[in-house]
């Protein structure tokens, strides 16, 4: 597998404008002839779709949901970071881009990240132009928020809805171009396969949920804007339908997988609550600011929280960490929340929480003012919970809620399929070992607005394709492959549900494995251990599923079972992929790799690389690769939060 | 946590050209923390081990704002607790004993494609009909070149809140979808980004809307009262007086 | 048409009904106007049905633009009721209602017939009653009665309700809906229907009660 990044030459801030005017453009008139395929309707799809299709391609976008705006993008709560520096504090792209090659951990490519600083000022430009109500001061200009990971003011955002806001605008732009036939929209298809033909990347074939139906699309340029694959771990932020699927797909027909084992664990979410739960849910990082994060400093201390005295708890963040509190970064948070519970001094029913308390600051600042921040928070708490967070701390534990790792993309976002691009959340590129908050949605919008149009330009003009209609060869293997594998899903559907087991049994088991090997702090042994448990699942998967049903209808079950059964696969190279990185750096702690003071310790020496997987057969393990990272513009340092 | 035993009564419709009827499932020991939709998975499991067909219903992100999941619960729209979707209504808001009706959102413009799943591309195709700013990517002025009260934007914005899970049609009496169409109006007639184009875009819209087979609004407010967002008929209002304005002056 | 498309799109017809519900209720003000003359005496109120009969032009021209107005607020009314009707059977096993009040909302188009009704009944026995009795004397007789004096109360008590609900309802479809007027306005859909309530019920109950004995 070779990996070429082609990052241009030339200085930092100059290499983005020499790349737009070295790539090779397509002339407007030929743009109607080739056709792209962009799959998936978030951030990134939604507004590569419009972009392609204002352009002049012919676009066919395809989601899984049954209308475009529903993408999990629409879920994102903050807001979306740009150097504009309305503030006046000293921003500048530059601090922009250095923040979030720090704030990953110096583990993401020095161009990718700046020239995301760069066009993040188009992208707000872009959005308000479109009606995006975006927060207003009095004045009538833009109002910033601040944001962990960054001393400067640079979030703009529209209420805790940024994300919906930016995705309806978006969606409004992919609107427009449907009606005005640009853009063919396929709602409800899922991708399951990827169509190569003489090894470029020429189609997909997908399963219309409704009908069961197998199609398969040609195209000149595939794009993939599928997201994260945090739903591996069964629990997690996600929306249900979030899958690896897709990018796997892909990866299985030769696209490298990169740092597959970066998963971003938010440290405030509301616990788990009991077997029967099917999703986590998010609170605003911003608690943190005036919450005290505490356990008892006894284990499995029964009293309620208001009637433990001071002297009986332990205010572990601030005690730990005296100059940053319980303001730490998300992964430092979260690490230590999970190390409390494994003490046995975790809260709640099930033991796996702790408190977060706001009686302090509602003595200092009085309840009206607290309110007034958090008012809507504590509302959605209250709604979830039953417990109202003026009263009772409330209860938080970590949650996976990201995925950095993901298909390995070079500069100009193409795979190392030819032909084959990915967006957003479902690409490696832009966050290293760790995400800063309000940066997907600047991602995922650089991604499909500004960036890829001139990369499919390019890869257009600079490659003579082969005419295809969608009915050679590869077409047909792939739709009868799909066929076959949706066959063997329902084998052991034929003897009744006795003595089997459904899908979120197996998924369930398949997530507690991750979670407890390969999630906020991984160790050799432990890894080795879920290595060698995860074919007993995988056969277990194969074995004892009951789908019921058929695959020629609209069948939920069906559809979760096959995405479970490419977590279960994908599952390899994700814990392969810890195991391998013998270092500690951003997500990704490593027991052995730690300061004294159990700190992340990074290993510049040997690790300073993407980590890159490649399938070699079903049977073979998969190979790793890797692509050095070379800092020229800023120098990785230790971070420290003491 | 307590839990509660329930009967429930949920539309059962294999596709859109079948009939559907309501079959009757008892469920018992549901914890009253879980969600609305996490009872229905456990419907769905014990359905499943008992070799029957799953209850097919639309969800996504469970966090009450993709809008993708929605019912009618004994006869309301998202069920009894104001302002939340079905995914974040909780058991709790039920008592032991209870019959619970569960039926899809029912309009001409949604059909039932199975179950409780009912297609809304009606609404997909309103605001393709002209809900938007015509702009191309790039070339847009500078964010601040044109200021905007903030209270407009705080106007704009609670309009710009809906979710589009079409509760709105379900719950009005005529299945008219004046809510959902008032609200983009709103939001874009509110900045002056969306200016140039209102007149059209209220003419358009309104049409696609029509023509959709949505039914006419009698002012009845029940589209108000379970919409999880709030939005408020003050966005129809708007929308009347941006229509009337439109007819009568464009061109 | 663009007029046409206008009118039959859904907006358009709930602006029929507003706009003619509009011209109705100023009819209702000076029709209530010239009521009031019964309050003060025969003497004024025969001189006030004199004085508008002595320009027949005036009358006729006024009646049909009234009647015309008030056929299209019934025929556009009765064809939302029918279009809504079809629409609303048999959808739902459970139907619940979450909106209070809705009383005077989901009657409309029962109170609407209940005053064409009255209409027909009024019109026949005023309009077009003899014109060899004095009408002041045909007021006093004929509302003085017990059954056609309940029937004009309740006529009204059915007008108050429509009233209720169409005023607001009226200014809705204007696109009056504004923080500001709104406590305003929710206070006039009280006010309003009462004004007439009282106004037009009080003269059946002044003769039925004797209070205008004297009259």
């Amino acid at each position: 597998m070779e990996l070429n990044s082609r990052v241009p030459s030339g200085p930092l801030a100059d290499k983005w404008n020499n790349h737009k005017f070295s790539n090779k453009l397509v002339n407007p008139a030929n743009r109607r002839k080739y056709k792209v395929i962009v799959v998936g309707t978030g951030l990134a799809g939604a507004s590569a779709s419009a972009t392609l299709a204002e352009q002049g391609y012919e676009v066919q976008t395809f989601c899984i949901q049954d209308s475009p705006r529903r993408a999990h993008s629409i879920a994102a709560q903050g807001g979306i970071n740009a150097a504009k520096n309305y503030q006046n504090d000293g921003d500048s792209v530059h601090r922009l881009f250095y923040d979030t090659i720090k704030g990953g951990d110096f583990r993401a490519r020095e161009a990718n990240v700046y020239r995301l600083a760069e066009v993040s000022n188009e992208i707000i430009d872009q959005c308000v132009a479109q009606g995006v109500p975006f927060a207003r001061e009095y004045g009538g200009t833009l109002a910033n928020r601040s944001f962990g990971g960054a001393q400067v003011s640079r979030t703009f955002y529209a209420r805790g809805q940024t994300g919906q806001q930016l995705l309806l605008g978006a969606y409004s732009a992919l609107s427009r171009q449907i009606h005005a036939g640009n853009v063919k929209m396929f709602n409800r298809r899922e991708m399951m396969d990827i169509v190569l033909v003489d090894g470029k990347a020429r189609g997909i074939t997908v399963r219309d949920v409704m009908t069961g139906e197998i199609e398969s699309y040609y195209a000149d340029v595939v794009i993939l804007a599928t997201g994260g694959y945090g739903n591996a771990y069964f629990l997690s932020t996600n929306a249900m339908a979030s899958n690896v699927t897709a990018a796997w797909r892909a990866h299985k027909k030769g696209a490298g997988f990169a740092n597959p084992s970066f998963v971003q664990i938010h440290p405030t979410c509301i616990p788990v609550h009991g077997d029967y739960q099917s999703k986590l849910t998010l609170m605003s990082e911003s608690l943190r600011n005036d919450g005290r994060v505490w356990v008892p400093k006894k284990g499995d201390d029964k009293r309620r929280p208001s009637e433990i005295p001071e002297e009986d708890r332990d205010y572990y963040l601030e005690n730990k960490y005296p100059s940053f509190g319980n303001l730490v970064p998300r992964d430092v948070a979260s690490r230590n929340a999970k190390e409390q519970c494994d003490e046995g001094k975790g809260v709640g029913n099930t033991g796996l929480a702790v408190y977060l308390d706001f009686a302090d600051a509602i003595k200092r600042d009085g309840e009206d003012t607290i309110l007034k921040k958090y008012g809507n928070l504590f509302q959605m708490y209250e709604k979830i919970t039953d417990s109202n967070p003026v009263e009772e701390p409330m209860l938080i534990y970590p949650a996976v809620h990201y995925t950095m790792g993901g298909l390995w993309v070079d500069y100009d976002l193409m795979t190392t399929i030819p032909g084959l691009f990915a967006i957003g959340e479902c690409n490696f590129s832009d966050h290293g070992a760790n995400r800063l908050g309000a940066s997907a949605l600047m991602q995922g919008l650089a991604d499909g607005y500004f960036i890829i149009a001139t990369s499919v330009a390019h890869y257009l003009a600079s490659n003579s394709l082969e005419e295809v209609l969608g009915s050679e060869a590869p077409f047909k293997d792939s739709i009868q492959e799909v066929e076959g594998r949706i066959d063997k899903l329902l084998q052991n559907s034929a003897g009744g549900p006795a003595g089997k087991l459904t899908v979120d049994e197996v998924h369930k088991e398949l997530g507690r494995l991750l979670w407890d090997h390969c999630g906020m702090s991984r160790e050799e042994k432990s890894l080795e251990k879920a290595l060698e448990e995860l074919p007993g699942i995988k056969k277990k998967f194969w074995d004892s599923v009951y789908i019921p049903g058929s695959g020629k209808d609209l069948n939920q079950s069906l559809e979760r079972a096959g995405r479970v059964a490419d977590f279960v696969e994908f599952a390899e190279i994700m814990i392969r992929d810890a195991l391998a990185r013998e270092e500690s750096c951003g997500c990704h702690l490593r027991v052995e790799s730690q300061t004294e003071e159990h700190e992340a310790k990074r290993d510049d020496e040997n690790y300073t690389h993407v980590s890159v997987w490649e399938h070699i057969s079903d049977v073979e393990a998969p190979k790793m690769h890797k692509e050095e990272l070379k800092f020229e513009f800023v120098t990785p340092s230790q971070r420290s939060y003491k | 946590m307590s839990s509660i035993n329930l009967t429930l009564k949920i539309w059962r419709q294999h596709n859109s050209d079948a009939l559907g009827n309501l079959e009757t499932y008892d469920l018992d020991d549901v914890h009253t923390d879980m969600s609305f939709l996490e009872m229905l998975d456990i419907l769905n499991e014990k359905l499943t081990k008992e070799g029957k067909e799953p209850v097919a219903f639309d969800h996504d992100c469970r966090e009450g704002i993709c809008g993708m999941c929605g019912a009618v619960i004994d006869g309301i729209a998202h069920g009894p607790e104001k302002e939340v979707t079905l995914c974040q209504l909780h058991m709790r808001n039920f008592s032991n004993g209870d019959t619970i009706v569960i039926e899809p959102f029912r309009s001409r413009a949604f059909p039932v494609k199975k179950d409780l799943l009912v297609d809304r591309s009606a609404l997909d195709r309103i605001i393709q009909s002209g809900g938007y700013v015509s702009i191309n990517t790039g070339g847009t002025p500078d964010g601040n070149s044109l200021p905007i009260p903030s209270s407009n934007a705080e106007l704009a914005m609670d309009a710009a809140a809906c979710i589009g899970c079409g509760a709105c049609v379900a719950s009005c009496p005529n299945g008219a979808a004046m809510l959902f169409t008032s609200a983009k109006i709103s939001q874009l007639a509110l900045l002056p980004q969306g200016h140039a184009e209102k007149k059209q875009r209220a003419l358009s819209m309104v049409a696609q809307m029509d023509e959709e087979g949505f039914g006419n609004c009698t002012n009845a407010k029940e589209c108000e009262a379970v919409c999880p967002k709030g939005i408020s008929i003050r966005n129809i209002a708007r929308l009347n007086r941006e229509y009337l304005f439109a007819a009568l002056t464009e061109g | 048409m663009w007029f046409v498309r206008f009118l039959s799109s859904s907006i358009g017809k709930k602006l029929i009904m507003a706009t003619t519900g509009l011209l109705l209720l100023l009819f209702l003000c000076t029709h209530v106007a010239g009521n009031a003359t019964i309050y003060m005496s025969s003497e004024v109120f025969q001189g006030y049905a004199d004085e508008l009969h002595s320009h027949p032009l005036i009358v006729i021209v006024f009646s049909t633009i009234f009647l015309l107005i008030f056929l299209a607020h019934i025929g556009m009314g009765l064809f939302l009721f029918y279009q809504n009707w079809q629409v609303s059977k048999s959808r739902y096993s459970v139907t619940t209602r979450v909106v209070k009040n809705t009383f005077s909302s989901e009657t409309m188009p029962y109170t609407g017939l209940i005053i064409l009704t009255f209409l027909i009944v009024h019109i026949f026995s005023f309009t077009f009653s003899s014109s060899e009795v004095p009408i002041s004397v045909t007021v006093k007789e004929m509302l003085g009665g017990f059954f056609y004096g309940l029937f004009y109360i309740v006529s009204f008590i059915a007008l108050a309700f429509h009233l209720n609900h169409g005023f607001w309802s009226m200014l809705q479809t204007f696109g009056m809906n504004h923080p500001r007027y709104n406590d305003a306005i929710s206070k006039l859909t009280l006010i309003l229907p009462l004004f007439f309530l009282i106004m037009f019920a009080g003269i059946p109950l002044y003769f039925m009660t004797g209070l205008g004995a004297s009259y």
